[in-house]
């Protein structure tokens, strides 16, 4: 560092704290707007029922040890029959569902509304910065960095003098959108933090078709190997109570 | 952060040659909920301070691995030492949520450190 910069304390009054303050608000803001914009569907009997059958022969999958053998039999033939087992899909029902579920617009709605709410506060929130606050060199970060940072931590000053750690105001919103993830997560519990994340799944899933899964759990279920685990247990018992008294 | 008791019940009992999986996943995820709450409210704090302390380049950085180890240590003290009956890892201890913190970490410590050496 060739020389300290001195910053004005109306720099750190009128920029960084409204900056901060406004981001974390914004934030705050957005969390209950899209609590209000989400629509509450009402799901599909067909559909959750098929759900819940999945649910019941992953369970079945993964405590398959603890049952007798015979049990475990019964309980795959029930699940897996070509006939009239639950998880079997009849040919012709496949793509009747997924053209059902292309068709729906309800849900293209529904992703479109949840991408707004994200999109314009961001959107505007960085025109405000842009507008009020551009060109000030708002904080400097207390470790250093090297050149390739400069275009990162320095947007909207063009000054190439400067040394590399002293950040311009809107590199400085840029550090208050990601650091404040965290925050968010503590101060609005963890559904702000799931939200992206099932937004993220709901993209991806459009147009998923819940067949697939129910075959696919069906072969799960098919290659099982299926080995009781109870009466290794009494040996086990047996070594911990040995363990207790010796 | 309280743990839940219902999840001191799980058991590892995966000795024979199959691993026979016998976490509670809800409770699993439950635990890992604590850990990034505590960690990300553990971040944060340690960012403030660090800036108030006036830490700099590769001290602050140090300070934060610091406050990240002690966490770990509280974490498995917490759990009574004994990791497996809550965790499916040791990774789950020490790792998670690590890098997320480093994020709230550093503006935090930007943010008090300019406040008060600065200007």
């Amino acid at each position: 560092m060739a020389e300290d910069l001195v910053l004005d304390t109306a720099i750190r009054d009128w920029v960084l704290i409204p900056l901060s303050v406004v981001m974390v608000l914004i934030g705050v803001l957005r969390y209950f707007v899209s609590k209000l914009m989400r629509s509450y569907q009402v799901p599909d009997a067909k559909i959750v029922k098929e759900g819940q059958v999945i649910v019941r022969a992953r369970n079945l999958r993964s405590g398959a040890n603890f049952i007798p053998s015979k049990a475990f039999r019964a309980r795959r033939i029930y699940f897996s029959n070509e006939e009239n087992g639950l998880l079997f899909v009849p040919k012709g029902q496949a793509q009747n569902a997924q053209a059902q579920m292309f068709s729906d617009p309800n849900m293209a709605m529904d992703m479109m509304k949840k991408n707004l709410s994200m999109i314009i506060p961001q959107t505007l929130t960085f025109a405000w910065v842009n507008f009020f606050f551009s060109g000030f060199v708002a904080a400097k970060i207390p470790f250093p960095l090297t050149q390739r940072f400069r275009s990162m931590l320095q947007n909207g000053i063009d000054l190439s003098t400067v040394d590399v750690s002293y950040v311009s105001s809107r590199s400085w919103y840029f550090l208050n959108l990601f650091g404040l993830r965290g925050l968010f997560s503590l101060i609005l519990g963890e559904e702000n933090a799931m939200d992206d994340t099932q937004r993220m799944m709901q993209m991806s899933g459009f147009g998923f078709d819940p067949t697939k899964s129910l075959s696919a759990e069906k072969d799960g279920l098919d290659i099982v190997q299926h080995e009781w685990a109870l009466p290794k247990f009494e040996q086990r018992a047996e070594a911990v109570l040995r363990k207790l008294v010796s | 952060m309280g743990h839940n008791d219902s999840g001191g019940s799980e058991k590892k009992s995966s000795e024979s040659a199959n691993d026979i999986q016998t976490f509670n996943a809800e409770n699993l995820q439950s635990n890992m909920k604590v850990i990034y709450y505590s960690r990300t409210f553990l971040a944060i704090i340690s960012g403030v301070i660090a800036g108030i302390l006036g830490f700099t380049g590769l001290t602050g950085f140090i300070f934060y691995v610091l406050i990240m180890a002690i966490t770990s240590l509280g974490l498995v003290a917490k759990a009574k030492f004994s990791v497996h009956s809550y965790f499916d890892s040791w990774n789950r201890i020490i790792l998670d949520g690590f890098f997320g913190g480093l994020m709230s970490f550093v503006l935090f410590w930007t943010f008090a450190y300019d406040i008060v050496h600065i200007f």
